[in-house]
C-alpha cells in the first residue's frame, strides 16, 4: 500500500500517460515531418522543478519505458533522458530563483539537446546512420514543442513527484 | 534527508548501470530484453489503446487540416494512374502466372508458395531516430521476428518486435536495415535473331499432326516495357500449323538473359534513398542503367525470399580503385503512406529462435 502511494508509483503511471500521448497523438501530428518529443520535455520539466537526482531518476525510468515500446536497444533512451533530466536540474541550480520563462527556456533547450544526444549515443554503441544535419531540425522542433508544452507539464510534474509529508510515527 | 539523498544517488547509479547492461544484452540479441518488452506491452497496450481512441479526433483534425489539398490532388492522380494500369495489370497477371508455373515446374521457390498475413498500419514511430511502423497483427497470427513485410508495390521492411496482437516493422529506409539484393542489368551481348530454317530442314509439324493442307500463318508478339534493363524479346508464336514454310522461332539462350549483380541494400534514414553497396568491383558502372530493377537475392541466409521487388536504380555512383559502384535506389513502395501490408510467413534462418 505504501508503494502504491509513493511518488515513484505515481511517476510510472503518469509517464505511461505521457508515453501513450507520444506513441499515438504526437507520432501522427508531426511538424515539418518531425515528432515533438514530449517524453524529453516531461523529463526536463521534472529536472527543472526538482533536484539532480530526481531529474536523473525520472529520465532513466521514463527512458526505460520509452525504449520498451521502441525497436531501439533497451537502455539507450534511458541514458539520454537521464542525462537530460539531470542536466536541466544542474543548470537551474545555478540560479537562485529562476523565473518561469527561464525555466521554460532551459527545459526546451535540454529537451532539444537530448535529441542531438540520442543519435550520438546510438552511434557510440554502433547504430550509426542517424548523425546528419536532420538531427538539428529535429531538436529545433522539440525546442519549439518545449516552449509550448513545458508550462502545462510543470504542475503535473510537481504533483507527480510531490513527497508525502510525514507527520511522524505514533 | 541525508539518508534520502544517498538512497536516490544509489538508485541513479543502479539505473544507469542497468541501462548499460541492457544495451549490451540487447545488442547481443538476447531474448531476455524481448521478454521485458512483452511484459511491458501487456501493461502498456490498454493505456495506449485508450489514448489512441481519445486522441483520434485530434489527429484526424490535424490530418484533415494539413493534408486535404494533397489528398484531393493525389486522388485525381491515382484515378488517372488506375486507368492506365488496368490494361497492363491483366497482362502482368498472366506473366506472373506463367512465371510461377515455370518456377514450380523447375522446383524453384516462389512467393506464391509462402503464406502471408494481411495487417494494417496502426501507428508510426514515435521517435525521430528510427524508421518503424506498428501493425495490428502479432504472434497470435503467426508473425515472428525477421519476417519480410510487403505492400502492394513491393518490399517495405522486416518485423523486428512481435507482441501478441501487434508487431513493429523496421522499414527499408532505416539505417539498421540491410538485405542482399540482385540488380538486373542489361545484357552484355546484343540479342541474336535466329534465321528461319530452310523449308526442307524445318521441323515437320505436319508430320506430327498428320495434316496435309494447311496455310502458313504466324503471329508475332512484341513485349514493350518502360523498365530499363529488361530487354524485351520478340517471340514468334506459330498460331496455326505450318506446312512447308520457314518460321522464326526465338529460342532463349543464356547470352541473351539479363546479367544479375548482387549487393547489399542499406537504408540511410528518412529523406535519403537507400543504397546498394558491395557490388562486384569488376562490375562496369555503365552496365547498370538508371531504372534497372532491384529484387531480393534470396538464399538460405537472406532476410527475404528471392525476387521480391524492391525498387529501381535512381543513380549510379562510380568509385575509384577496387571499390565497386554504389547505387542509389528509388523504392517502389511509398514508405510515407503505408496502410495495408502483407507479412510473409517466411522466417529467415538467421532470425529463427527470436
Amino acid at each position: 500500500m505504501q508503494l502504491v502511494a509513493s511518488r515513484w508509483f505515481r511517476l510510472v503511471l503518469v509517464t505511461m500517460l505521457v508515453l501513450s500521448l507520444q506513441t499515438t497523438l504526437l507520432s501522427e501530428v508531426r511538424f515539418f515531418g518531425y515528432s515533438v518529443q514530449l517524453m524529453a520535455i516531461f523529463v526536463a520539466v521534472a529536472g527543472s522543478v526538482h533536484d539532480v537526482r530526481v531529474g536523473a531518476i525520472v529520465g532513466l525510468v521514463s527512458g526505460f519505458m520509452y525504449d520498451a515500446v521502441l525497436a531501439t536497444p533497451l537502455g539507450i533512451s534511458a541514458l539520454v533522458l537521464g542525462a537530460a533530466g539531470a542536466g536541466t536540474a544542474v543548470v537551474l541550480q545555478t540560479f537562485r530563483e529562476p523565473t518561469w520563462w527561464l525555466r521554460i527556456l532551459v527545459v526546451s533547450v535540454a529537451a532539444a539537446l537530448s535529441e542531438i544526444l540520442l543519435p550520438l549515443t546510438k552511434a557510440v554503441v554502433g547504430l550509426g546512420g542517424w548523425l546528419s544535419p536532420r538531427m538539428f531540425a529535429v531538436s529545433l522542433v522539440t525546442f519549439m514543442g518545449g516552449l509550448v508544452f513545458s508550462a502545462p507539464l510543470i504542475p503535473i510534474s510537481r504533483w507527480t513527484l510531490r513527497e508525502q509529508v510525514s507527520l511522524g510515527r505514533r | 534527508m541525508a539518508q534520502n539523498k544517498t538512497n536516490l544517488t544509489r538508485a541513479v547509479i543502479v539505473l544507469a548501470l542497468a541501462s548499460v547492461f541492457f544495451i549490451t544484452l540487447d545488442l547481443s540479441d538476447s531474448g531476455s530484453t524481448s521478454r521485458i518488452r512483452r511484459v511491458f506491452d501487456t501493461v502498456f497496450s490498454p493505456v495506449e489503446n485508450v489514448s489512441r481512441v481519445v486522441t483520434r479526433p485530434l489527429s484526424g483534425a490535424w490530418n484533415a487540416f494539413r493534408n486535404y489539398d494533397d489528398v484531393v490532388e493525389e486522388n485525381d492522380r491515382l484515378k488517372e494512374q488506375v486507368a492506365l494500369q488496368e490494361g497492363a495489370a491483366v497482362a502482368a497477371a498472366a506473366s506472373v502466372r506463367l512465371s510461377q508455373e515455370l518456377l514450380a515446374l523447375n522446383g524453384l521457390p516462389t512467393l506464391a508458395g509462402i503464406n502471408s498475413v494481411t495487417a494494417q498500419v496502426i501507428g508510426e514511430t514515435p521517435t525521430n531516430f528510427s524508421q518503424t511502423v506498428e501493425i495490428n497483427q502479432g504472434a497470435n497470427s503467426g508473425i515472428k521476428v525477421g519476417m519480410p513485410v510487403l505492400n502492394a508495390a513491393g518490399l517495405i521492411g522486416k518485423v523486428t518486435e512481435v507482441f501478441s496482437n501487434r508487431a513493429l516493422v523496421m522499414l527499408v529506409s532505416d539505417p539498421d536495415y540491410a538485405l542482399s539484393v540482385k540488380v538486373v542489368t542489361k545484357s552484355s551481348r546484343t540479342p541474336v535473331t535466329l534465321p528461319p530454317l530452310p523449308t526442307e530442314d524445318a521441323p515437320t509439324v505436319d508430320s506430327v499432326l498428320e495434316t496435309t493442307e494447311t496455310s502458313t500463318t504466324s503471329s508475332t508478339t512484341t513485349t514493350t516495357t518502360t523498365i530499363v534493363g529488361f530487354t524485351p524479346s520478340v517471340t514468334t508464336v506459330p498460331a496455326e500449323v505450318v506446312a512447308g514454310g520457314g518460321s522464326n522461332i526465338t529460342v532463349p539462350i543464356a547470352s541473351q538473359l539479363s546479367v544479375r549483380e548482387t549487393g547489399i541494400l542499406e537504408g540511410r534514414g528518412p529523406g535519403s534513398r537507400p543504397i546498394v553497396r558491395f557490388l562486384d568491383a569488376s562490375t562496369r558502372a555503365d552496365a547498370i542503367e538508371v531504372g534497372a530493377p532491384i529484387v531480393s537475392a534470396g538464399g538460405s541466409r537472406s532476410l527475404a525470399p528471392p525476387d521480391v521487388v524492391i525498387g529501381v536504380v535512381s543513380r549510379v555512383v562510380e568509385r575509384l580503385g577496387t571499390a565497386g559502384p554504389v547505387l542509389e535506389i528509388e523504392l517502389v513502395a511509398d514508405l510515407s503512406n503505408l496502410s495495408f501490408l502483407r507479412v510473409l510467413l517466411y522466417q529467415p534462418i538467421t532470425e529463427s529462435g527470436k
